[in-house]
This record gives C-alpha cells, structure tokens and sequence, in this order.
C-alpha cells in the first residue's frame, strides 16, 4: 500500500473524496488493485486507463458474482460497447457498493443491474433472467417454465402498483424499502 | 426570585447546548479515529474473508464481537489511566506467594494486586511534598461513573440508529416472492458458497410456489404451544415469519430466560448474603466469584465450540454422513457473548483489571471461532432477517442486561455498606458517600458553586437525565432514518421536532421555577444547532434524484 499514494495525484484524491462515499483509504487500495489489472507499461497512465472487461473480471470480488456482466455493462462508460471500464467508473462502481452509500443511490443501481434490456422498466424477460442468475444455471436449481411462471406472477402481483405488467423505479424501490437487509448485502469491499 | 429562575433556564440552554456541540465533536472525532482504526488491517481481512464465504448473517456476529472488544478496551483504558496507575504509586508490597493455582481461583497472591477493589487505598495521594493530591475515592467512582454514562449513550444511540433503519419502514411484512428482488447477497465471493446459496434460494422457491411451507408454522406453533403458552401470544405480536426464523427466535428466548435467572441469583446472592456477611472484604469476594465465572464461561465458549462444531464436523462427516456439516449459530453464540460483557459490566466496581482481561479473552474466541468457522461449518441454510435480528441483540444488549447491570451497581454504590478495613471507600457509609461529602467541602469555596449548582440541579434531576436520553434517541434516529422524512428539508424538520422537546423541557423547568422563557435566548439556541452533512451524488450521471 505505501508506493500506490505518491502515484494517484493528491488533488485527484481530494476530489474523488468529496465526489464518492469512499474514503481516502478506500480510494487509494481501489487505486493499487486498479493498476494491478493493467499491463505493467500501461500502469504510470492509470488514471487514463481503460481495462478491458475480461480484465475486471479477474477480480476475485466479481468473478463468483452471477451478476457480473450487468455490473460492468451499467458501471462502464465506454461508448463503443466493450464493456471496458476506466479508473473512475472503477471508482463509481466501489462508491455505489460502498458501506456509506445511502438507500436511494443502492436501489437505483440496483434496478438498471436488474434490467436486463435497458429499457426502464423490469418486464417478464427481465424477470426470468434475474431468476436465472439467482438460482444459476444447474441442472437441479433451475426452475421448470411452470414454476418460473408461477413465481413471477406472483412477484408481479405483490410489486406491480400500477399493474402494467412491469416493474418501474419507484415500486423497485418500495419493494426495496421493505428489507432493511438490502443495504448490508448490497455491498462489495475490497 | 425571577433573575435566579431565568438564570437556571440560562444556564440549562447553555448546558444543552454545549452537550450538543460536545457531542458533535465526540461524533466528528469517533468518525476520524474510525479511519485510522482501519490500519489495524487484521480486523478487516478476517472480517472480509468470512464475509465472502459464509454472507452478512454470520459476518454479524463478528462484527458484534469486534463491538463488544471496543466497550472493553475503552474501559480497560480509561481505569488503567486514572485508577490502576495512581495506585501503582501508592502501592503496598505484597507478602504473598504466588503458586500456579491463583490463575484458576483468583484467590491468594492475586488479592494484594490492583486486581481487585480490596487493595485500592482510599488515602489522597502525595507523591511530592505540598504538590498536586490525588484522591483515590473520587476517582474511583468517578472512572466507572463516567464509562457506565459513556456506555448508556452509546447503546442508546446505535440502538436508536439500528432500530430506525431496520423497522421503522417496515409496514405489514407481505410479499414473500417479491422478497427475492432484494436477497442477493453481493458480498459472498467465494464459488462454492455462491453455488450453494443459488441451491437454496432455487430449493427455497420450489417450496414456496408448492406451498408446502405454509405447513411448519402451525406445526411448530402446536408444540411450543404445549410448552410455553406464556410466551405464544407475546410472540404473537411479532410478524409472522413463514420460515424456521420463527423458530430461532423462540429458542433464543428460552435461553434469554435462563441465562436472564443465573445472572439475577447471582446478583442477589451477592447483594443479599455476601455484602451482609461479616467477612473482611466483602467487594474482593465478589470479584473473585465474578473473575471466576467469566473464566469458566471462556473455558466453556471454547469447549462448545469444540464439541459444537469440530466434533460434529466430525460425526457427521465420517459416522453418520446424513447429518453433514454443522451451521454455526448465530443466536446461541451472540447470547453467549450478551452474557459474558453482562458479567464484565457487573464486575468493574469490584476489579477493575477486568475488562482488560475480557478483551483478551473475547480476542481469544474471535480467533477460535473464525478458526472452528472456516474448518467446521458450512454456510447457513435458512433466511436469515440479519439487519432485524442486530437490532434486536442491542435491545438484548441494552435492556436486560445494561439496565439490569445498573440496577446492581446503583444498589450497590447507594446502598451497601462498603466494607471497614480495604477499599477506596472504607469507613464510609456508602460509596456515594464519598461524592456527597465531597460536594458538601466544595459549598465552602465561592469559586466552585457552579459545581455544587449542576450536581444539584442537573445530575441528581431525573427528568433531566430521562428528557436528555429521549432527545438523543429520537435525534440519532430521525438523522439514521430511511423513510421519506430524509429529503432536502428534514434538517428543518428536525429542528422543529427538536424545538418541540426543547420546548417541553423548558415548560417542566419553568413550571418549577415559576421563571420567564426568554424568546429570544430560545431562538439563538436554535440556530445554533449544527447543521448535519448534507447529500452526495455519484461521479457520472446525476441522475439519481426521488422522483415518483
């Protein structure tokens, strides 16, 4: 930890600190694991760097996560569609997971990591692939399509408010409000 | 009559508002000394690791434990500093042999060390002639004085924060299947246990949908109706939980109970019988009755963790391969430890190395246990409400067992005789005594009556006391509250609520005195409470606002 503090400049530190939920500590370790993923001739350009996704997912915090590629893909500010993310969307992703980020910043992330389709709203196809990422992909946990229709017909009949037949931000979030246990699991630390 | 009642209405907003700002300051710094406690590096990848592989509901009880070594270390600090070192230099010597057994019994040479209240000199301390005095009574009362007040707003406040996240938001508790938009636990990275979880979460599911779950509750509710129909329409009240949660928690109960009648034997055994007896230092024996338990209880912690999890690994690994690999308990485990900082908390009067002695043994079993964790157990089965369940270890935390300890201490320093021939406080008819009579030569010097006037007029008030602890509490939770009270203008509300209280508070004064609210002071007041941290938003889009 002690070569890392002298590299990320201190008023980029500063800023960092007033713009994330994280600490300078947090930063600074955020900082040495990020460098870490880049080649070793790219690593003095850190802060300009971009890491590609199969990179980030060596990360030992995301690479048992089922919802990894959702995670990269929300979180990645690359404009072509690879997925890379550069320091700061590192920094955006560890400060929205972080111990001090509030309720509202967690679900709001939350549902564009559910919604598969990008479209707003978490529809039935979104549903069934969120299902699938929770009860993964073997043989026994996979539910039949009887069951994953059952389920989400259930599910939409406690969360859908308006009954459009989907889930918008705001009945996520009351879903979301009702389990005080959401902010604590929503969490990763490095 | 009307100058010296505003004066006191003066003087209590000033009061206040000092305690306010102090605790601001205590907030502020508590947040920096935080940071820096994050060096102790060992603290945060044990707790990371087990985290990663076993989820937040077992993570719970270490973090739980790591709360109870700070209570420990603090009070280890603060008696070494203003008790244990003072004596150090008024030390006697001690005549006494040491052979091995005294670590068992704590009896023997260990009863002319600091170990125990018997040995402390109850004389005013002078190291150098005409210089500074130190007075051992004082002190002594003082010191545990201040850490059980410390103690008090401390639980209070995580109490007020954890309740007011955890329940205040929950309305009825419908939607089982709706639940599983938010039960990802994003923390588990180890691949093993994310397989697992998936399993149960699928298991979880399937049962549900076949409704066969709905079929243990009235099951479980028929036999325990059998046992404890005391207890049934209490928990009645509770939400009803379709899930072995049920369950734990009536188990936990049952051992509160128990745990709830040894501690109270125990304590009117001293109070009663040993206090009274004619022996020749009654205080010394109820240490040496308390060092024991907390050793055979530490003994015990560990045996059980033995038998509990080793050995069962054990049998169910190589025996009786049905059984599998146990789940460690959380419940049983953090009652454990409930009961142990209970016993702790009781015997800081009586030896005031204690808690030093606690902390290495609470450090001894955060390593065992994670050690008997990561060998023995496998991740847990059952939805566990983890945030609920912590809410309701502080409450346990709280009341029975800090109200109770108080209860103890305060008839034990108020009412019982403290023994004539060892001790600060011998030859006095109480140990408050010493504190009365020390207030009564402070009335003599014009230079002290602001002393004489707060211990009157503020320590020995109840409602004073009652008022300030309602205050905290509601504060500390409107500022930890998740519902839509925290939008850009709670700081108004919040002052207005404060306002209300502080206004109540001025009525009962007022009502006493006969005096005059000075508007203008209250208004002043007011604006100077100090504003809270204010929001933040992410480095890209700023999107993030509560529409509907």
């Amino acid at each position: 930890m002690g070569g890392s503090a002298s590299l990320l400049p201190r008023e980029a530190l500063g800023e960092y600190q007033e713009l994330t939920f994280l600490t300078k500590q947090e930063i600074l370790l955020a900082y040495k694991r990020f460098s870490e993923l880049l080649p070793k001739e790219e690593r003095e350009n850190a802060c300009s760097a971009r890491v590609p996704k199969s990179q980030i997912l060596t990360l030992p915090e995301l690479r048992a996560n089922p919802f990894q590629h959702r995670i990269c893909r929300v979180f990645s500010t690359s404009g072509n569609g690879d997925d890379s993310m550069s320091f700061e969307d590192f920094l955006d992703m560890l400060s929205v997971f972080s111990d001090s980020a509030t309720l509202d910043i967690k679900s709001h992330y939350a549902f564009r990591i559910f919604d598969f389709d990008e479209d707003g709203t978490l529809d039935r196809s979104d549903l069934e692939k969120l299902v699938d990422c929770l009860t993964g992909q073997g043989e026994e946990s996979r539910l039949s399509n009887a069951e994953m229709e059952q389920l989400i017909q259930n599910i939409l009949e406690e969360s859908d408010i308006d009954k459009d037949g989907t889930i918008n931000l705001s009945e996520f979030q009351h879903v979301i409000s009702r389990s005080p246990d959401f902010v604590s699991s929503f969490k990763i630390v490095l | 009559v009307g100058n010296l009642a505003s004066m006191s209405t003066n003087g209590s907003l000033t009061f206040i508002s000092f305690f306010s700002f102090a605790l601001q300051s205590f907030r502020r710094f508590g947040n920096t000394l935080s940071e820096y406690f994050h060096l102790l590096w060992f603290w945060h990848r044990a707790l990371k690791i087990i985290g990663a592989n076993f989820g937040t509901s077992v993570l719970s009880y270490f973090i739980f434990l790591k709360w109870l070594l700070t209570f420990n270390i603090f009070s280890f600090l603060i008696n070494f500093s203003f008790i244990i070192i003072p004596q150090f230099v008024a030390a006697e010597p001690n005549n006494l042999s040491f052979t091995g057994l005294e670590l068992l019994t704590g009896a023997g040479y260990f009863q002319q060390t600091v170990l125990y209240y018997g040995f402390y000199t109850n004389a005013t301390i002078h190291k150098i002639e005409n210089g500074p005095s130190y007075n051992m009574q004082l002190a002594y009362i003082f010191t545990v004085g201040l850490y059980f007040v410390i103690c008090f707003f401390t639980l209070l406040f995580s109490m007020a924060k954890s309740f007011c996240k955890n329940f205040m938001d929950l309305q009825t508790y419908s939607g089982n299947a709706s639940k599983i938009l938010c039960t990802w636990d994003f923390n588990i990275s180890n691949e093993k246990a994310v397989k697992l979880k998936q399993k149960n979460l699928s298991t979880q599911i399937k049962v549900q949908n076949a409704g066969a779950a709905m079929l243990v509750l009235p099951i479980v509710a028929s036999l325990l109706n059998a046992f404890i129909p005391f207890f049934y329409s209490w928990l009645g009240c509770l939400e009803r939980y379709q899930t072995p949660g049920y369950h734990v928690y009536v188990t936990i109960i049952r051992n509160i109970i128990l745990k709830i009648s040894i501690v109270g034997i125990l304590c009117y055994y001293w109070v009663n019988v040993v206090a009274e007896s004619e022996s020749q230092c009654w205080e010394t024996l109820v240490g040496q009755d308390i060092y024991r338990l907390v050793l055979v209880d530490f003994i015990f912690c560990l045996l059980g963790s033995f038998f509990g999890e080793f050995l069962r690994r054990i049998i169910g690994t190589t025996f009786c391969v049905s059984l599998g690999l146990p789940e460690f308990d959380i419940g049983r485990n953090v009652l454990d430890l409930i009961y142990a900082q209970t016993l702790t908390w009781i015997g800081i009067l009586f030896s005031p190395l204690l808690p030093g002695i606690q902390f290495i043994s609470f450090s001894i079993v955060f390593y065992v246990k994670k050690v008997s964790l990561m060998m023995n157990c496998q991740p847990p089965r059952k939805v566990w409400k983890t945030a609920q369940m912590t809410t309701s270890f502080m409450f346990l935390l709280f009341f029975p067992s800090f109200v109770g300890v108080l209860s103890v201490i305060g008839v034990t320093v108020w009412r019982l005789k403290p023994s004539e021939e060892c001790g600060p406080f011998r030859g006095l008819s109480s140990m408050y005594a010493a504190v009365s009579e020390w207030i009564k030569t402070l009335e003599n010097h014009t230079a002290s009556k602001w002393v004489v006037w707060i211990y009157h007029n503020l320590i020995t008030s109840v409602l004073f006391f009652f008022i300030l602890s309602v205050l905290a509490f509601g504060k500390n939770c409107l500022r930890h509250s998740h519902s839509s009270l925290k939008t850009k203008n709670y700081k108004d509300l919040e002052s207005v609520v404060l306002l209300q209280i502080i206004g109540i508070l001025l009525n009962t004064r007022q009502q006493a005195h006969e005096g005059n609210i000075d508007l203008n002071l209250l208004v002043n007041f007011v604006f100077r409470i100090p504003i809270l941290a204010g929001s933040r938003t992410g480095l890209a889009s700023h999107q993030v606002s509560t529409n509907c």
